[in-house]
């Protein structure tokens, strides 16, 4: 094998000690981006007013809920993507994402049967704040992912992508749902599961291009 | 001597601490790995590239490796996804021009068939499969392949274009 021969003595005269991508270390990363936003925006915008009391309220708890754990499923989901094996099917993360689809499905139920007006000036431009700031909160997580990505070798990268945008965005709204003191469903299905949508979308036109290897 | 999963794994171990000579030797067992991994899969021609593609792939990403787990179904899911990769660069630049006898040898352990490439290629509608293999593995055209399967020649088109979006998506999954 001469051609062989000649890179391997190449690659060999290349080796430099690497330190093996861990899944706890992954995953702590995002979970690390995902608190950082928690606190940027908190520190930003201030704690709802329940929470600053110490009173919960459910709906809250449920949704924030369920986005919290979206975006830790789709998190582990993408360090486990970055570490390659055949014999792996990385499809847990979608009974978490169906769970939380029930939020946006809620939402638009209850609107058709309230005939609320869902558009109105001062109900659409508090969605606007709630899925532009919850986007931004996505950020860190987003590149925190993708750097992660982009250091291992995922197989699937438009998957990889998705689920990139997905703990994104899911981190994202659950740290301005913190802020947010709309106990609606009407404007957490819409708006808040927005933010998830959206930045699935960017993250399955994005990523894919930067961590392709 | 054909190197076993614990002495590559165990290999692989020391190469990531920056061993030269453990590397060395995993390196050549992995290219003799993959000369059996991607027998009847690749075009003669086209085996030597495909090798040296996949140990660069293997020397770039040597950190998604973890010792906790097993070393084999690693390098063949780096070695699925540059087969992949080849054939669909294959399919965008419609080099068709296989031509020598594709007959391989049988020597996959036991273990190797869960990772094999024909189990990948497995997932795959017969029809798929065979517009594939018949293409991009043995270089038919298009109008023979569409004759050797009975299909129309947009059918292969489609098929061809269709399977390896799958395999794409299903390198670690089949």
């Amino acid at each position: 094998m001469p051609h062989s021969d000649n890179l391997i003595a190449d690659l060999v005269g290349q080796l430099e000690p690497v330190r093996p991508l861990g899944f706890a270390r992954g995953l702590a990363y995002a979970l690390a981006a995902a608190a950082l936003s928690v606190v940027a925006i908190v520190g930003l915008f201030g704690l709802r007013p329940d929470l600053a009391v110490g009173r919960f309220d459910p709906m809250h708890i449920v949704s924030s809920g369920l986005f919290l754990m979206l975006g830790i499923a789709a998190s582990a989901t993408v360090v486990m993507m970055s570490r390659p094996r055949v014999g792996i099917a990385h499809d847990g993360w979608t009974w978490v994402a169906a769970t939380t689809a029930l939020l946006p499905v809620a939402g638009v139920a209850v609107a058709i049967s309230r005939s609320a007006d869902v558009f109105s000036a001062q109900s659409v431009g508090h969605g606007i704040e709630c899925f532009a700031t919850g986007g931004a909160g996505a950020v860190l997580v987003f590149a925190a992912l993708t750097a992660w990505l982009r250091k291992g070798a995922p197989t699937s990268p438009d998957l990889a992508g998705l689920l990139t945008g997905i703990a994104a965005g899911s981190f994202g709204i659950f740290a301005f749902g913190l802020h947010c003191a709309d106990n609606d469903i009407v404007h957490i299905g819409l708006w808040h599961s927005a933010v998830v949508l959206v930045m699935a979308g960017l993250g399955r036109a994005l990523v894919p291009a930067l961590v392709r290897w | 001597m054909r190197a076993d999963e614990t002495s590559l794994a165990r290999l692989m171990v020391m190469s990531q601490k920056g061993d030269r000579q453990a590397y060395a030797a995993l390196l050549h067992e992995c290219a003799r790995w993959l000369r059996r991994y991607y027998s009847r899969r690749v075009a003669p021609a086209q085996m030597d590239d495909l090798v040296q593609e996949t140990l660069l792939s293997l020397h770039n990403k040597l950190a998604s490796w973890d010792s906790s787990r097993p070393f084999l179904p690693w390098l063949a899911a780096i070695a699925r996804y540059r087969w992949v990769d080849s054939l669909r660069r294959l399919y965008r630049a419609d080099e068709c021009t296989l031509d020598t006898d594709l007959i391989g040898h049988d020597e996959e352990p036991a273990i190797a068939a869960r990772i094999s490439i024909d189990r990948l290629l497995g997932a795959l509608s017969d029809a798929q499969a065979r517009a594939i293999t018949l293409v991009k593995i043995e270089g038919l055209s298009i109008a023979e392949a569409s004759q050797a399967t009975g299909q129309s020649e947009s059918l292969v088109k489609v098929n061809i274009h269709r399977g390896l979006k799958k395999l794409a998506r299903l390198i670690e999954k089949a």
